[in-house]
């Protein structure tokens, strides 16, 4: 909890520090564009304005050179020297300028007097650097004013005529109304949509032409008037300065109301005069343009930064929900690992109380032993102890053992073909001791048999039955009831495969829900008072899994407190290809008395199938009836199957009953899953002829109804069988080498196989094997008993040699005999090629039963 | 000491080997010849000269013959030996498995010595 909220809080804040950056980094980058966009304008308009300034000047400079030509033609048409009669030459000039258009035309005297020739009468505004500049010959432009005094422009080229004063002129000086020019040169804005507009000034500032809102007289009146804070001498100064040495000036300015106009002033002076062109560039409405425009790109990036953070936020969300997920996940496993390490040392504190306990059994008996080694009886009774005791440890070492094994993954299955009969016969055997000791009803109901060998771990299979068994054993209190039980039905899996249903039942303890789910975890066992005092490792149901799993089985519990436990195994087994020999028994008629209907019915089934016809019936009372029927009708039963236990009369009496009413030899065998060696005595007596074990399998009844049949009936058996005598005979005379490098082992295996009159080469190792093979000639042995572990030459290595000669015999029969008993070991040994593998020590019966497999 | 003493001294199951051998005659030829069997001398020298894969096939051997005659005691521990010298490597718990097998194989020795004595 403590981990997720940090984790939240954690990302909560960096979300919201993201947030700021985002904002601050975005903020920061409009004002930047802001800014830059200014800059960016002012050059652009510095530009615009100057290209402006030229364009007009050059305008200017064209118009005034075109109305200088018109002064020059003038002059040029009436030239002075050519001048004889002044009153004609006066009549021309007038004549010339009217002609052109001119508004006056006027003789300029040395001393600045006018002599007028045409037009109206006009003054020069600023008569003395005209005249300057006209004294040096040079055509001058300057302003004037008419009578009325509208504005003028004065246009003066140098020329001597002679004046009505007698006197020379200095110039002939023409005007032209200003408006004219102003036009001329569309400095009259106001009609225009353009932004800029133009002034004249001279240097002082008085306005040349104005436009645009000016009214005052002087430009620098205005700029005092529009700039505030006193910002105007400043530009002023600077502008006075440019235009003193003639160079282009330009300004950004605030003006107007407040000061919150940005103006762009761009000032260049104008040829042939004392006159400055000023261009005034309003950026109001430009900034405005400009910052609608970079509002729009403000909100587009405020609001790509809010889509920005929105998906931050989507993808913080589902980081944050995989977070938690796994933090849960985390937790979940954390706490799985806790537990398993809790069950793991309650494990291991369990255990060591369990090895104390027979340890300390061991180590006091010992002592006690020791103590009084005279005393025969005690020591009797220590050793006993002490052996069960060791056995209880060796147990437990074993599961432990099996468990290191299963969770280091190399428990592989043996498997090899199985005798279900004899499986279960096996466990039956084994349980009853302890059945017994605890007073408890043990039954084994076997049916539907359709395959009895098959292809198993037999030793595995008999753990997980064991298991099942001895727990139901230990959970089931004195007097209760514990039944194995084993049916079959055929394999989803193919015709090769049959389905075996088993199942142990008890009505003992039961467990509790919660238990059974966690039954088949490692190192677990119910903790109540009822089943502390009952030891066990709690390895067993987990290794009895492993190993169901390991069988591609299921298991299954059913299971309640107090009313018992059933655990069913369903596990699909290989049927084993080798064919069972045809069990046929004579053309009996029998009668199978037992109370569970089930058992009877499949006996009856089972017994059909040897060939023998059968009724069946539950309780003692109907058999001995049935019994007498036939008796009467001369027609008696050949053999009678009595349960021991029956629903109104035990197997015993009803015996009794059936010999007291019909006498007679017909073999009476009791049915039991029980050693009966307590009621033998009691059931010869009553007349019972013998016993026949539980499960009752085809083979079992066999087995067990071959000895009633007599010389006459056994025609058609005795050929089918070879007895086992005559199958060991059938290996005299046998040739076989045995590779085997230690002398006892092979003394031993002589001796032993001496007595199937087996005649036995040795070879010490595997090279020595295969030079005898090699050597000897084709046929001559029937087998090779091969051991692993040699020197010079594995066994191994030697059977693959053997198997790759060219020889017609390479492929002889090739058995391991080894000490190594391990299933990967086996599979080795198949692997090079060998047929079979016997483990060590040599059991006489296993060889012969390999050999006789595999030779022909 | 009868064979059945000698097989209890030295923690072997006489059940066992003669149920496979069935003769008591045998079983005692076998067992006396257990001394002669050099395999266990191949074992120590092969320890002593670092051979461990000479040693693994010999204990391998004893833990074999043991089977067969059924010296359970030395067969358990020359069986553990075998394993843990599988692989070929030298460790504690091989030098604890080898003194283990040693012990064993003198107390079996002993026993048959004491009934090859009578």
């Amino acid at each position: 909890m403590k981990l997720k909220n940090r984790t939240t809080q954690y990302l909560t804040i960096s979300l919201g520090v993201l947030c700021i950056v985002c904002v601050c980094i975005f903020s920061f980058m409009a004002v930047f564009l802001r800014r830059s966009n200014q800059e960016t304008i002012s050059e652009v308009g510095t530009l615009y304005m100057a290209g402006l300034n030229e364009r007009i000047s050059l305008h200017f400079s064209t118009t005034i050179d075109y109305r200088i030509s018109h002064v020059k033609n003038i002059v040029s048409a009436m030239p002075p020297e050519e001048v004889e009669d002044s009153k004609v030459m006066r009549e021309r000039l007038k004549y010339d300028a009217e002609s052109r258009d001119f508004n006056s035309l006027a003789f300029l005297a040395e001393d600045g007097r006018l002599d007028f020739l045409s037009g109206e009468l006009f003054t020069i505004s600023d008569p003395q650097p005209f005249l300057d500049s006209l004294r040096q010959e040079q055509v001058k432009v300057a302003a004037g004013a008419g009578e009325r005094g509208e504005r003028l422009l004065l246009l003066g080229v140098p020329a001597s005529y002679p004046m009505q004063d007698g006197r020379e002129s200095a110039a002939l000086v023409a005007a032209v109304s200003v408006d004219m020019l102003e036009s001329i040169l569309s400095l009259d804005f106001d009609q225009t949509d353009s932004l800029v507009y133009s002034h004249i000034i001279r240097r002082d500032g008085a306005f040349v032409i104005r436009s645009g809102s000016a009214f005052r007289d002087s430009y620098f009146d205005r700029l005092r008037a529009e700039v505030p804070d006193g910002n105007a001498e400043k530009y002023i100064s600077e502008l006075k300065e440019a235009m003193a040495q003639r160079k282009d000036y330009s300004a950004v300015m605030f003006a107007g109301d407040g000061g919150e106009e940005r103006r762009h002033l761009y000032c260049t002076s104008l040829p042939y005069t004392e006159w400055y062109l000023v261009t005034i560039l309003p950026y109001g409405e430009i900034d405005e343009i400009v910052s609608n425009m970079g509002g729009g790109l403000i909100r587009a990036a405020l609001m790509g930064c809010g889509l920005i953070l929105i998906m931050l936020l989507l993808v913080f969300m589902g980081y944050l929900r995989l977070t938690r997920q796994q933090i849960i996940e985390l937790q979940q496993a954390r706490r799985e690992a806790e537990h398993a390490n809790k069950a793991k040392s309650e494990f291991l504190s369990s255990m060591s109380h369990d090895i104390r306990t027979p340890m300390n059994a061991i180590v006091g008996m010992t002592a006690i032993a020791t103590a009084n080694i005279d005393n025969k009886q005690q020591i009797q009774n220590c050793l006993k102890k002490i052996g069960l005791s060791s056995k209880h440890l060796l147990g437990l070492i074993n599961d432990v053992l099996d468990m290191s094994k299963i969770e280091s993954g190399k428990m592989t299955l043996n498997m090899d073909q199985v005798s279900l009969r004899e499986a279960m016969e096996s466990i039956v055997s084994i349980v009853q001791p302890q059945v017994r000791v605890k007073n408890q009803f043990f039954d084994v109901v076997i049916s539907d048999i359709q395959a009895e060998n098959v292809y198993c771990d037999s030793v595995r299979l008999n753990q997980v039955l064991l298991n099942f068994l001895s727990n139901a054993v230990k959970f089931t209190p004195e007097g209760g009831h514990i039944g194995v039980a084993l049916t079959q039905e055929p394999s989803p899996k193919g015709d090769d495969y049959v389905r075996c249903h088993l199942s142990v039942k008890d009505d003992g303890i039961g467990m509790s829900r919660e238990f059974q789910q966690k039954i088949f975890d490692s190192f677990t066992r119910e903790q109540t008072d009822r089943v502390n005092k009952i030891e066990g490792t709690g390895l067993g149901m987990s290794i009895t899994k492993f190993i169901i799993d390991a069988m591609e089985g299921e298991v299954r519990i059913e299971s309640e407190p107090d009313k018992g436990t059933t655990f069913f195994v369903t596990v699909d087994f290989e049927k084993a290809t080798v064919s069972e020999r045809d069990m046929v028994l004579p053309d009996w008629s029998m009668l199978v008395v037992d109370d569970d209907r089930q058992l009877c019915e499949s006996t009856v089934k089972a017994l059909a199938e040897i060939g023998v016809r059968s009724d069946w019936t539950m309780d003692g009372g109907s058999a001995i009836r049935m019994v007498g029927e036939r008796h009467k009708h001369h027609e008696p039963y050949h053999i009678i199957l009595l349960d021991w236990k029956l629903s109104d009369m035990d197997g015993i009496t009803t015996a009794r009953r059936i010999r007291e009413e019909v006498g007679g030899d017909t073999p009476i065998l009791l049915i039991s899953a029980y050693d009966w060696s307590e009621i033998e005595e009691d059931a010869h007596e009553a007349g019972v002829t013998g016993f026949i074990s539980k499960p009752l399998f085809k083979s079992t009844l066999y087995h067990g109804l071959r000895q009633f049949v007599t010389e006459e009936e056994a025609i058609p058996v005795s050929e089918q069988f070879e007895s086992e005598q005559e199958a060991e005979k059938s290996l005299s005379g046998r040739r076989i080498l045995i590779a085997e490098d230690n002398d006892l082992n092979w003394e031993i295996a002589e001796a032993l196989l001496s007595d199937l009159e087996i005649e036995m080469d040795r070879a010490e190792n595997g090279q020595a094997c295969l030079e005898v093979f090699a050597q000897s000639e084709l046929h001559h042995y029937d087998a090779i008993l091969m051991d692993i572990r040699m020197p010079v030459m594995t066994g191994y290595d030697a059977a693959k040699a053997i198997r790759a000669m060219d020889r017609e015999d390479a492929d002889l029969p090739i058995i391991a005999m080894t000490a190594d008993a391990f299933s990967e070991d086996i599979q080795r040994c198949l692997a090079c090629g060998m047929n079979a593998h016997i483990s060590k020590p040599i059991d006489i019966k296993e060889v012969a039963k390999q050999l006789r497999r595999y030779i022909q | 000491m009868t064979l059945q003493e000698c097989y209890a001294a030295m923690g072997g199951n006489f059940d066992d080997v003669i149920g496979r051998l069935r003769s008591e005659k045998l079983v005692q030829k076998f067992v006396l010849k257990f001394l002669n069997d050099d395999s266990y001398e191949l074992l120590n020298s092969s320890i002593a000269s670092g051979n461990y894969t000479e040693a693994f096939r010999a204990a391998h051997t004893i833990k074999g013959v043991c089977q067969n005659l059924s010296f359970v005691r030395l067969q358990d521990s020359s069986a553990r030996l075998t394993e843990a010298l599988r692989d070929g490597n030298w460790n504690d718990e091989v030098a604890a498995l080898v003194e283990e097998v040693r012990g064993d194989y003198q107390a079996t020795a002993d026993a048959i010595r004491t009934l090859a004595g009578q």
